[in-house]
């Protein structure tokens, strides 16, 4: 399998020396990403280690105490959410944070909405281009659907869905943001042994398809250790190592915090 | 702090919006559509102003219009309160602040304008298409008519920007914040206008030698303002009407309407997905506002009505979101349906029950039998219990309209709505919930209890069983036309599942 090589081109997210205190809990500190495009980096560590954190100050759900973050060479501090996923960055949630009682469709379709350009007169008119903007909506929330096996499901509240649909769902809803990075947060968390598998293949083919870079947190180490290029590992909010998945693996500090953890499946499995 | 160019991110290439160009509709139908409901909503008003109402008994056309204002008044409300799930408490108060701009500019305008003494009558002022009066000689289009046009637009626009003003700071912040901030400018509205001067001017030539700035101080402070011109009909209410409905719809089924609706399922969700969920939200009660301002000018031009903020204090805005709460939050025809009902009831409650009325228990019946049925397990012992109350009640006298008769079906209902509320269609369950009230309260006046005396009591218990059994309301975000469809069974996510923390133990490890 081909790794990338130790110096990244240019990076497309670029994190450098992020922090946050809650209280005083020191949740990450200083944290560094440097994420070139196209690429897929994981993040992982124990639980409580901040790594959902890191997922919240990049997409601007918190405001770091230091630090800065680039995407694309332009900076995105002090922006607020909706603003970062303008930008291109689209994440997915660790506890499902789907549109409960809508429908299936219209969650993609709700993901579609900041690449339209029309006004809302247009809308209670139904103007021409309206009417276009609304098809093209509608094509492309079919087309993610189709790509992630629910387009059966589109009209079925998504809050009925099955876990593992749930899980896809909030995937295809991020990438209906025309995103330029993806976060992910535990997408196999809850699925089973089948669909983990289905799982690894999908996030290979959005890579190739929707040419975005991933970062992916992720507690099965089968799922990280098989598809990450790169990965960094936090530990009580430090960054603990960082570096192919086989330099991670061999290195003590990371052993030693898993295995300060028995009730991780790191070491479960 | 370095702020990004906002040019560096519309460079990109945008592939959706390119599709849409691709899919433009042609200009033509763009036309048809966006005239379709100017003329739709004519025709309404035109059909109920000159062949309906003059068909009705005298006391209905008045109900009618009644139910128009209320419509308006719990749409717009849905599209703050339903469709971003913002709980504003004041939308009587931009009623007020359109009702009371209307009012200025109709009264005080019309006297500059038509410089006559009887500049403040509608028999004398509106052309065909204004006022309840029946059997008047007037011009299709008069000056008064235009005054009260661009009067009822003004109200609008104020309202709107009032909405605006209110919103922007409160909308940033969390939900309740809007709760407490609504409720207390409902107030300051209140108090602002009663604290006026109780004077209405009427002299036309002292009204001309005074600048507009001191005309707006005469509004009748806690009197009211009297001697409006009544120009409110059924036309323009119920165009109206159907404006506010064609709007609000269309909004809901836009990519605007499911950003409003992404806000209200949730906010950090939206956010993340890239619904700027503060302009949105601000956009959603500005239009609520501007419809709500409209609304006020045609109440306060309705005969029969003595302008007063005293009425559009907080007990109406409550009025509003009982229609709201129960119509199901979200749902525009629900919304509708339940300012209908609620409109109808208290006048209904002056009037006899219909107790003389078979076809009326025949009808609730069939709603009980289809919702017991339609429901995913059928409750047989409801339906045994309710068919053997029904065959004890004929035993006893043989008639449908028997007080024994309405406590069983009406209790019956109340056993459905207890034990089967949740998974009951829309409709049925809102079918059941008017016969279950009318039949107890038929019950009730045969048994000498006047229930129209604990109107209020009753609106309240209502409200929190509604609350516990059907906190979706009765249509939920669906509409008439999709609500008969049975509201799935959800399996209950437990706690450990949402959790923010680690999944790891859950996850079954093969
Ligand atoms: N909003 C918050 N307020 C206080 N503490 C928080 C908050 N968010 C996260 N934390 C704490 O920060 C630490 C890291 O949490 P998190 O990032 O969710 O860990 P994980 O690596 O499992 O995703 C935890 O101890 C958590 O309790
Ligand atoms: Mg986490």
């Amino acid at each position: 399998m081909t790794r990338i090589p130790s110096q990244p081109g240019p990076a497309l997210l670029d994190v450098r020396g992020i922090s946050i205190s809650f209280g005083g809990l020191r949740a990450v500190q200083d944290f560094n990403l440097t994420l070139p495009g196209g690429r897929l980096h994981g993040l992982i560590g124990p639980n409580g280690a901040g790594k959902t954190t890191v997922f919240n100050l990049l997409t601007g759900v918190y405001a770091p105490d230091t630090g800065t973050i680039d995407l694309g060479g332009a900076p995105l501090d002090g922006l607020k959410p909706s603003a970062r996923a303008a930008a291109g960055l689209a994440r997915t949630f660790q506890n499902i944070r789907l549109f409960p009682d809508l429908s299936v469709l219209d969650n993609v379709r709700i993901a579609c909405h900041l690449r339209t350009t029309g006004s809302m007169a247009g809308a209670m008119l139904r103007s021409a281009s309206n009417l276009g903007q609304e098809r093209a909506i509608l094509e492309r929330a079919r087309e993610l659907l189709a790509m992630f096996d629910l387009l059966d499901r589109q009209h079925e509240d998504s809050r009925g869905l099955p876990y593992g649909d749930q899980r896809r769902l909030e995937i295809a809803r991020a990438l209906a943001t025309g995103p330029k990075a993806l976060l992910l947060d535990e997408p196999a968390a809850g699925m089973n042994p089948q669909e983990k598998v289905e799982l690894r293949g999908l996030i290979r083919s959005v890579m190739e398809r929707f040419h975005v870079a991933i970062l992916l947190i992720e507690h099965d180490m089968g799922v990280v250790m098989d598809i990450c290029e790169r990965i960094t590992v936090l530990d009580y909010g430090r960054t603990i190592a960082e570096g192919t998945p086989a330099e991670v693996q061999r290195d003590p500090r990371v052993i030693a915090a898993y295995l300060g953890d028995p009730a991780d499946p790191a070491t479960g499995e | 702090m370095t702020l990004p160019t906002p040019t560096a991110r519309r460079e990109a290439p945008n592939p959706l919006m390119e599709r849409a160009a691709a899919l433009r509709g042609s200009g033509g139908m763009a036309a048809v559509r966006g005239v379709a409901p100017v003329l739709v909503a004519l025709a309404v008003g035109l059909l109920l102003h000159f062949a309906i109402a003059p068909q009705l008994p005298e006391f209905y056309p008045r109900v009618i219009l009644d139910i128009g204002i209320n419509v308006i008044l719990a749409v717009s409300l849905t599209m703050v309160n339903g469709f971003t799930g913002q709980f504003s408490m004041g939308h009587a108060a931009f009623m007020a602040v359109g009702a009371y701009t209307a009012a200025t500019l109709v009264y005080y305008g019309s006297a500059r304008l038509m410089g006559t003494a009887d500049f403040a009558s509608a028999r004398a002022h509106a052309g065909v298409l204004s006022t309840m009066l029946q059997g008047r000689e007037a011009a299709f289009f008069t000056l008064g008519d235009g005054i009260f046009i661009v009067a009822l637009l003004a109200g609008g626009i104020a309202a709107a920007v009032c909405g605006y003003l209110v919103g922007l700071p409160s909308l940033r912040l969390r939900g309740d914040y809007l709760a407490i901030v609504t409720l207390g400018f409902g107030e300051i509205v209140r108090v602002i206008i009663q604290s006026q001067t109780t004077d209405t001017l009427y002299d036309v030539e002292v009204i001309k030698a005074t600048p507009w700035p001191k005309l707006m101080r005469y509004m009748g402070g806690p009197v009211g303002f009297t001697g409006l011109p009544s120009y409110t009909s059924l036309f323009w209410v119920w165009s109206l009407t159907v404006v506010t409905l064609v709007v609000a719809f269309r909004l809901k089924v836009s990519t605007f309407g499911r950003a409003f609706l992404s806000i209200r399922e949730d906010e950090i969700a939206a956010e993340a997905m890239g619904v700027r969920t503060t302009t949105y939200k601000v956009r959603a009660f500005v239009i609520a506002a501007f419809f709500a301002g409209i609304a006020g000018g045609l109440y306060a031009h309705t005969i029969g009505i003595q302008l007063n903020a005293g009425e559009l204090a907080f007990m109406k805005s409550f009025d509003i979101i009982i229609m709201v709460v129960l119509g199901g939050m979200g749902s525009i025809s629900g919304a509708a349906i339940a300012a209908g009902i609620l409109t109808v009831l208290p006048e209904a409650l002056r009037r006899p029950p219909p107790v003389d009325l078979p076809w009326f228990l025949l009808v609730m019946a069939a709603a009980w039998v289809a919702a017991l049925l339609l429901i995913r397990r059928p409750k047989w012992w409801l339906i045994a219990v309710t068919a053997l109350g029904a065959a004890y009640a004929w035993w006893q006298q043989p008639t449908l309209a028997s007080p024994l008769m309405f406590w069983t079906v009406a209790g019956s209902g109340v056993l459905i709505l207890l034990f089967a509320g949740r998974r009951v269609p829309g409709l049925i369950g809102l079918a059941i919930a008017v016969t279950c009230y009318i039949g107890v309260r038929s019950a009730a006046e045969r048994a000498g209890i006047k229930l129209s005396d604990y109107r209020m009591v009753l609106y309240a218990l209502a409200l929190i069983l509604m609350m516990i059994l059907r906190p979706q309301g009765f249509f939920g975000v669906r509409e008439l036309w999709t609500a008969w469809r049975v509201q799935p069974l959800h399996p209950r996510r437990s706690r450990a599942e949402g959790g923010e923390s680690g999944t790891a133990g859950r996850v079954p490890t093969a």
